[in-house]
């Protein structure tokens, strides 16, 4: 991944009617990076990744390929492709057929097609003798790889990805979800992927960005996205979290609600410092919070019933009910489970360390 | 659940039934047709093919059965190609007066024909027009290319739109869209629409009274006879128009099925 910028967004909006679905982004895609665009249903990602191929108009903004401005050049005259949630195979051609679609809008002879064409297949593991396959007969795994190969065989200069792999199983779903990133690797080329789902972002992409409400909330590294959130939005978003209000209240000191601080002055030197009288959101994720023995103590503390367990595979989740009302999520490895029952009185701490503070 | 025996046998003779009722008419004109003589008595004392022969020779036949072909070829064409582009009008694009287009496209075929034919017929009056063979295409496409733009409509509503954009997105012009894409997909429906086009036109009565003028096609030709001067020509004229709808049908299936094999081969 080099910094250089390939696809500049500069100030796109898009309006229909009196909605207004993409509202004011701007954003550098930088070469050969795999960049994801997360957000709830509605919160105009699809419409933007259309204005970005070229299949609706920007109403206001500017889009720049290579320092080359193309809001303008309709989708067939973009060096551009997208994958589609439905994937768009066209059911009246074989595999081979659709993987040469591009190649024969473009002119290429029939044996350079065919070449090409058997390439990807082997590049994505599609068995050679699938070239003659119809492709209603694939399964939806084979489906997803012949859409990805026909898609590179137009050769784009960025990928573009509209949830393509919503519509599979969960298994077959995280399989595809890493072979993507490794076609990613060995490709090089630019990918930007749409999804709701925020472990299909945290799993493939270098960057995520954020997006609510037709606006980006947050553009970050993944790491970066999940342990320092800017704001409430993007911490609830990006997974199960606890939160909690708090007040600075000078040298290095922090008053909360519902939760015993005991920080110690040491709240500047983990930047979680709030000025006097300064209102902030602590959050910790639940797999820093850690039962306590009686006796035992840590920076925060919370004490609570336990109220729920829950098997999540590898990991067991708990959710506990704190003095004033709340609720805290827990997850501990499942050889590092709770020894006791739903119903008891426990003791909750977590370390300064795994603690991030949102300001808003 | 499984259904008890006798209630399935019970069923599979009502089908039967329901299938012979139907299909009694038409054996009866077969017999006729093949009887030496000139009325319809059972049982039949002696068969014979003179009638078809005649049929065959005759000027008259032959110059209906010309004119009616004429006709329904003619209706079909037009038909198929105002269907498609009616069909993508109806079913595919966004614009402003769709809805209206889809309610008065529908109105020919709501109107009784008898209606129609009489509406059409004053109106060619009306404007200097002399009815012949050619104002009967027009009638038929009248109440025809509705129905194919229906029939391939319903093809086109159920294709996903995002096809063509694929399409597009990987350089597609409008024209290769429409030529790679669009068409392919859409002529199952598009070959469905043509047969039905071509047995309306071919077997319709109504309309044609009215329009063609001193032309006459094969259903107006056979009423006339019956009215006036039946002879077992008549039956067999009709035996010979069944048996051509049918081959237009199985010439149909094949050409389908063909088409189907030879998508197989060049893939």
């Amino acid at each position: 991944m080099s910094s250089e910028t390939i696809l500049r967004l500069d100030n796109i909006v898009k309006r229909f009617g009196d909605f207004t679905a993409v509202d004011g982004v701007s954003l550098d895609i930088y070469e050969g990076e795999f960049l994801t665009i997360v957000g709830p249903s509605g919160s105009g990602k699809s419409t933007l990744i259309r204005l970005l191929v070229g299949m609706d108009e920007l109403t206001e903004g500017s889009l720049w390929l290579r320092g080359e401005r193309i809001d303008q050049t309709p989708a067939n005259k973009r060096p551009t492709c997208m994958v589609f949630q439905s994937l768009a195979l066209f059911p009246h051609m074989s595999v081979g057929q659709n993987i040469e679609f591009p190649l024969k809008i473009r002119g290429e002879s029939a044996e350079d097609r065919r070449n090409r064409a058997l390439e990807l297949m082997a590049l994505l593991r599609l068995p050679e003798h699938y070239y003659t396959k119809g492709v209603t007969q694939c399964s939806g795994g084979e489906r997803q790889r012949i859409a990805l190969a026909r898609a590179l065989a137009f050769d784009p200069e960025i990928l573009f990805f509209d949830e393509p792999l919503s519509a599979l199983d969960f298994r077959l779903r995280k399989a595809l979800e890493k072979e993507l990133k490794d076609l990613h690797e060995r490709t090089g080329k630019t990918f930007v992927y749409i999804t709701h789902s925020l472990e299909e972002a945290m799993v493939m992409s270098d960057r995520i960005a954020i997006m609510n409400a037709g606006q980006f909330v947050q553009i970050a590294e993944s790491d970066d996205i999940y342990a320092r959130p800017n704001s409430r939005f993007v911490a609830e978003f990006m997974g199960e979290v606890n939160l909690f209000g708090v007040e600075g209240t000078g040298s290095g000191e922090l008053h909360g609600n519902g939760v015993e601080i005991h920080v110690n002055g040491r709240a500047d030197e983990f930047g979680i410092a709030l000025a006097p009288g300064k209102q902030g959101t602590l959050m910790v994720r639940p797999e820093f919070v850690k039962f306590l023995s009686s006796g035992e103590t840590s920076d925060f503390v919370v004490r609570g019933v336990l109220r729920a367990e829950y098997a999540l595979g590898s990991r067991i989740q708990y959710k506990v009910e704190s003095a004033d009302g709340s609720n805290l999520i827990v997850e501990n490895l499942r050889e590092d489970r709770y020894q006791g029952h739903v119903g008891d009185s426990v003791i909750l701490g977590w370390d300064i360390e795994s603690t991030h503070m949102i300001v808003e | 659940m499984k259904t008890p025996r006798i209630l399935r046998v019970a069923l599979y003779v009502y089908g039967v039934l329901v299938i012979v009722w139907l299909y009694i008419p038409l054996v009866s004109v077969t017999f006729a047709s093949i009887s030496k003589a000139r009325y319809l008595t059972f049982p039949i004392k002696r068969y014979s093919t003179a009638w078809y022969a005649k049929a065959v020779e005759s000027d008259t036949v032959r110059d209906i059965v010309s004119t009616s072909l004429k006709v329904a070829i003619i209706v079909t064409i037009i038909s198929m190609i105002v269907g498609f582009f009616g069909a993508l009008a109806f079913a595919r694009y966004q614009w402003r007066y769709r809805r209206i287009f889809q309610k008065l496209i529908l109105l020919p075929i709501f109107f009784p024909q008898t209606v129609l034919g009489l509406a059409l017929l004053m109106w060619f009056n009306s404007v200097g027009i002399i009815p012949t063979w050619k104002t009967a295409v027009v009638a038929h496409l009248v109440w025809i290319s509705p129905i194919a733009t229906l029939i391939i409509a319903i093809r086109a509503y159920s294709f996903d739109h995002s096809l063509e954009e694929a399409a597009r997105d990987m350089g597609a012009s409008t024209w290769t869209v429409m030529r790679e894409i669009t068409l392919p997909l859409l002529m199952p429906g598009i070959v469905s629409a043509g047969l039905f086009a071509f047995l309306l036109s071919w077997g319709n009565f109504p309309l044609s009274l009215f329009t063609t003028g001193a032309d006459s096609t094969l259903p107006e030709w056979l009423y006339a006879k019956m009215v006036s001067g039946y002879s077992p020509l008549v039956p067999t004229v009709g035996v010979i128009s069944i048996l051509s709808s049918f081959c237009i049908v199985l010439i149909a299936v094949v050409v389908m099925w063909g088409m189907r094999l030879t998508r197989k081969a060049r893939s």
